[in-house]
């Protein structure tokens, strides 16, 4: 029996799925929509570069968890010791905790340059305000990031820096409110092992994982609605 | 026109029907999708067409597509997604990559670890820059007014701003005069809101930025020094 080339087998598949489900169509409408001109200009293209730094964001993350120990236990604690180790002796360790930290901060530039974008242009007006919404949540969202990443090397300047912005948040002068607050980013009565779990748990689980869906809501919103014309 | 059956890659969409259909949302007939011999010539017979269905699944994902803009342009004020508006991102992408890989392995100031965290030393910390405007802002009154209060108002206002500006937008332009509320790129009063408080961000930083021997005498907490 004939072995048969790829190309009749990738057809075969898409045959396949054709008869299933208007597979070509989807993929046709979907690639060759119509964009207006206006949507070449360069500072149209400040979210699609949010998006890709959120990637960048994701893919790194997910390469320093390998080797990143959440344990702040002892002195030198684990936590500071692994990143340590994925700075100096992990191959390529220094490049992607490099790019990690710096993708950060062009995240922060980024965002920033899309919002004020679509502030300048008047994107943000009807039908678009709930999309406006989800932009500023994701904004808060990723200075949570950035803040919660901030203790995770547990150096001296990430445990000073919580230390004074959860004084900051815990600010509230009714008392039972300021204890909860500190207690529930802390953990305990200073910052300690606690916090690292609780910092660490927000960074890694949570807030991706709510950006991935803040993510989802903002495209199927720009989906629906398309790209706003400068007014 | 000859029928003749083509071979090799791309046929599939070499000997594609000539019609093209139209994409039909919500009953509403927008533009003919684009002809087969404008586009690439990359088949569900090609080697490529995994690498297309996957970027066609991204919008596939994101639901139908609702009545855009672009569906009443005419076609030569509109462009196809692909490849024509796609790919300056992958290229974007590269140099960006290339960008923060530079900065990696240039810039290892802010990447170099400190002594382990020790509560027992004495350090004033300094934010990093995108909180620095912030740490200084504090240091200019009650520190709950000007971090909780005024940061829970300035949220609130960010989140709501939409419907503050469709709301009072045009009556503040009737009141004026205007025959529109203009969106801010052309509003003296929320353009200048923008740049103002993009200066004042600025001048924040900045002071922070001169460091704790530079000190301004101020109403509040005078005087206040940088960061």
């Amino acid at each position: 029996m004939a072995i048969p080339h790829p190309r009749e087998i990738q057809l075969a598949v898409v045959n396949w799925l054709d008869e299933r489900y208007p597979f070509t169509k989807a993929v046709d409408e979907a690639l060759y929509q119509r964009v207006p001109n206006f949507a070449n200009a360069f500072y149209y293209c400040f979210g699609g570069m949010v998006f890709i730094l959120i990637v960048f964001q994701l893919l790194t993350g997910i390469l320093l968890a390998l080797y990143y120990v959440p344990d702040a236990s002892g002195n030198p604690a684990p936590a500071y010791t692994s990143v340590n180790f994925i700075q100096n002796s992990v191959y390529l360790g220094w490049l992607i905790r490099g790019v990690h930290f710096w993708g950060a901060n062009l995240l922060i530039i980024m965002v920033l340059l899309h919002m004020a974008r679509v502030y300048w242009t008047g994107s943000y007006r009807a039908p678009r305000e709930l999309n406006w919404i989800v932009g500023v949540t994701m904004l808060f969202l990723i200075l949570a990031l950035a803040l919660t990443g901030y203790l995770l090397p547990w150096d001296t300047k990430a445990y000073f820096a919580t230390e004074v912005t959860i004084k900051i948040t815990a600010g509230v002068p009714i008392a039972p409110v300021a204890t909860l607050i500190k207690e529930l980013l802390q953990g305990g009565p200073v910052v300690g092992p606690p916090t690292l779990q609780r910092f660490f748990t927000l960074h890694v689980f949570v807030l991706p994982a709510l950006i991935v869906l803040f993510m989802y809501v903002h495209f199927r919103f720009i989906r629906a609605h398309g790209i706003a014309q400068p007014m | 026109m000859s029928e003749e059956k083509k071979e090799g890659p791309g046929a599939a969409t070499a000997t594609a029907p000539k019609e093209t259909p139209i994409i039909e949302v919500d009953g509403h007939v927008g533009h003919t999708l684009e002809p087969d011999y404008k586009r690439l010539p990359i088949g569900p017979d090609h080697i490529l067409y995994p690498v297309v269905v996957g970027l066609a699944l991204f919008p596939i994902l994101m639901g139908d597509a609702g009545h855009h803009l672009a569906d009443d342009m005419p076609d030569e004020d509109t462009h196809p997604f692909f490849p024509d508006h796609f790919w300056p991102y992958p290229i974007i992408a590269i140099v960006m990559l290339i960008a923060v890989g530079l900065l990696s392995a240039y810039v290892q100031k802010n990447l170099q670890l400190e002594p382990s965290a020790d509560p027992r030393a004495v350090t004033i910390p300094r934010p990093d820059w995108y909180f620095l405007f912030l740490f200084q802002f504090l240091k200019l009154g009650n520190e709950f007014v000007f971090s909780i209060g005024i940061g829970t108002v300035v949220i609130i206002l960010l989140l709501i701003f939409p419907f503050l500006d469709s709301a009072l937008g045009p009556r503040v332009a009737k009141r004026l005069g205007w025959k529109k509320w203009p969106v801010p790129g052309r509003n003296i009063i929320t353009g200048s809101i923008f740049v103002g408080s993009l200066v004042i961000i600025a001048l924040l930083e900045l002071w922070a930025l001169a460091g704790p021997q530079f000190c301004v005498p101020w109403f509040v907490n005078s005087p206040v020094c940088g960061a």
